[in-house]
């Protein structure tokens, strides 16, 4: 796990000194909402529908338990016991008092956190495979290359006002956690042909109003380019980027209307004419980097456990949430925080810091934030998994449904942000109800819903297998649906469906679409591959075939 | 101000949020604010309106609100479903599964 050397110390106390200072002059009256506004912005306090909103850093969405229970004390002390895990592997308090906030962020600095790089223009919290350093089909670890432009990207000068904000996504596996393909930049570590190990950058992905699925910008670069490549497509972005039309100043818009031929020119122009030597980190810098992100000391002889003795819901969750590991004898874990009775991605401070202890006990102290807004505990020994399920269901944190139907993404929609047109929770939770019943998750098989709250897709409908846009029109909420989305390496932009529904018109015709895919599905084939195969007007009928 | 979100039709309510809180208020009778909208002033009196518009930009000055702006209504509630949402806050809070718990 990355610590902060001095320098980065230094300079989170020194902002939250002067945001400290910011907070007193709001309220003595010395400084305006106007001016106060944007300032409060760089520190991650938003004013939402019914309260302030403080949105925490989770670079990467790493953290270690010391910062989980950090938050947890956060959420006691200064909210409502209960923190929100975003699908940008962030945490948002939805209740805190603006006084209160320079002690949060105080409290936050002495465990190495922040709420920077949350809001705004700039670029964003880089996020990245939740299975980073332990998933068995990576090639390394992608975290130092995330930490890595954390450091270059969180105080340049150059790119604190872009035409809009700017997300990074970063993976080194083939198998996509990541969602690089539906990120301004996507990064993907890979070999190329001579055994080398480089970058293939994608660019021009984006939700949002105007979905796009990203194009490779070059498709091996060597490490050592890395950051000039960046910064050369960074100045590209900034220099012809729309600044006059925000909702058509995102990178995608700029590639999309230039074309990628000539948008990889101009990037590449660019990145010929700067001098490297200015920007590029050498390999003894990225080494270095990439000692806090050592494997922990794996045991060896791991013995695993005897599942047949084992009682059967403890099974189920294992086969459900449990993943191989790079090291043998361990274990990926996945904690889900889809409880059907709760809010999607929420968790209480309680829940907090049971999963600490369990991180402590049981991987090394280190655990994820994930996009699809659960927990993973990265490295777990096999033959402790029934000591973390114990743990977990003492919690009330052992849902099985990872992946499956009860594993919704959702937005905070209208219950708590100021932008939306819809709630999304509620809609979320009657679905999760509808098919709570594990065996038929099971039985259903993959599937992802993911839900927004209104067309800035925060919750990716775009890409959910079944995805779901909250509107609104004379007062009443309604409901659109697309289908077919991916988030994957086969990404994919779901197709619209027609006419929007009701909540309870909607769940009556997401069961149908199911039912309709259960029977219609050949072997052991996904919703995605059967609604491929048989295409999108045999699956629009059922969904308006009236019940 | 914005008073942009109103199209300045029908009785109005003036609302904003506090600034130490960020909480919904609302106008009231008397003039201050309060955080139930039950207490909100409703009017179409040009002289009120004006006059509510003169206090919420001095409570803004004074920073006890940000953010202050019209509303309008419709059979005593908010026409828009937004500010109807934001007179009875969340419809679901894990707050309140803590606080039951
Ligand atoms: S999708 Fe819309 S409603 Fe949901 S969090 Fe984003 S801005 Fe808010």
């Amino acid at each position: 796990m990355y610590r902060y050397d001095e320098f980065d110390a230094e300079f989170v106390h020194s902002r939250v000194a002067q945001f400290r200072d910011q907070v007193v002059r709001r309220l003595d009256g010395r400084l305006s909402e106007a001016e106060f506004r944007p300032l409060r912005l760089m520190n991650g306090l938003y004013l939402q529908l019914h309260a302030y909103m403080l949105r925490v850093a989770v670079p990467y969405g790493t953290l270690r338990s010391d910062q989980l229970r950090m938050l947890a004390h956060l959420a006691d002390k200064y909210d409502k016991g209960y923190g929100h895990v975003t699908t940008r592997q962030n945490m948002q308090f939805n209740w805190p008092v603006l006084s209160d906030v320079p002690e949060m962020l105080t409290d936050l600095a002495s465990v190495d956190m922040h709420a920077i790089q949350t809001s705004g223009n700039c670029i964003r919290n880089v996020t990245c495979d939740p299975y980073a350093g332990a998933a068995a089909d990576e090639i390394e670890d992608p975290r130092p290359m995330a930490e890595l432009i954390r450091q270059w990207s969180m105080l340049h000068p150059e790119f604190a006002f872009l035409p809009r904000k700017f997300k990074i996504a970063v993976t080194a596996s083939s198998q996509d956690r990541a969602m690089i393909k539906g990120h301004d930049i996507g990064i993907q570590v890979v070999r190329n042909e001579a055994g080398e190990v480089g970058y293939h950058i994608i660019v021009g992905g984006g939700l949002g109003r105007t979905p796009v699925i990203g194009q490779t910008l070059r498709a091996f670069l060597p490490k050592d380019d890395l950051l000039p490549y960046l910064e050369a497509t960074m100045r590209v972005y900034n220099r012809f980027g729309r600044r006059d039309n925000k909702y058509k100043a995102r990178i995608k818009i700029l590639v999309r209307e230039t074309g990628i031929e000539d948008f990889t020119r101009l990037v590449e122009d660019e990145f010929a004419a700067l001098d490297p030597s200015d920007i590029a980190v050498g390999a003894a810098e990225r080494a270095r980097i990439a000692t806090y992100f050592a494997s922990p000391a794996f045991e060896t002889g791991i013995k695993p456990l005897d599942m047949a003795s084992q009682p059967e819901v403890f099974r189920k969750w294992v086969d459900t949430n449990v993943v191989a590991h790079a090291a043998p004898g361990y274990a990926i874990v996945n904690i889900s925080l889809k409880d059907p009775e709760r809010a999607p991605g929420d968790v209480t401070t309680e829940q907090m810091r049971a999963v600490a202890d369990l991180a402590d006990a049981h991987s090394f102290g280190e655990l994820r934030f994930t996009h699809q807004q659960n927990i993973v505990l990265a490295h777990v020994r096999q033959d402790a998994l029934r000591a973390v399920w114990d743990g977990l269901v003492a919690a009330d944190l052992e849902d099985a449904n990872i992946n499956l139907i009860g594993d919704i993404i959702c937005c905070p929609g209208m219950d708590f942000c100021a932008l939306a047109t819809a709630r999304s929770i509620p809609v979320a939770q009657a679905i999760a109800e509808r098919f709570e019943d594990h065996d038929r998750q099971q039985a259903i098989g993959e599937m992802q819903i993911k839900i927004s709250g209104c067309i800035n897709a925060c919750g990716h409908h775009h890409v959910g297998h079944i995805g779901i846009l909250g509107l609104e029109k004379a007062g009443v909420e309604f409901y659109q649906v697309t289908l077919g989305g991916d988030a994957t390496q086969t990404a994919a932009i779901g197709d619209k469906m027609g006419a929007g529904f009701s909540q309870e018109e909607l769940v009556d015709g997401i069961e149908r679409i199911v039912d309709f895919y259960v029977g219609a599905r050949e072997h052991d084939e996904r919703f995605l591959d059967t609604y491929r195969r048989l295409g999108t007007e045999a699956f629009k009928e059922v969904l308006y075939a009236s019940a | 101000m914005s008073t942009l979100k109103h199209k300045g039709k029908g009785p109005q309510a003036m609302t904003a949020n506090e600034l130490v809180s960020g909480l919904s208020v609302w106008m009231t009778t008397d003039l201050n604010w309060s955080r139930d909208y039950a207490d909100a002033l409703l009017t179409e009196d040009e002289t009120v309106i004006e006059k509510m518009d003169e206090i919420a930009k001095a409570a803004e000055q004074a920073n006890t609100v940000v953010g202050a702006y019209f509303i309008d209504t419709v059979d005593a509630k908010p026409a828009r479903y937004r500010e109807r949402f934001r007179t009875h806050g969340p419809s679901y809070d894990t707050a309140d599964l803590i606080s039951e718990s």
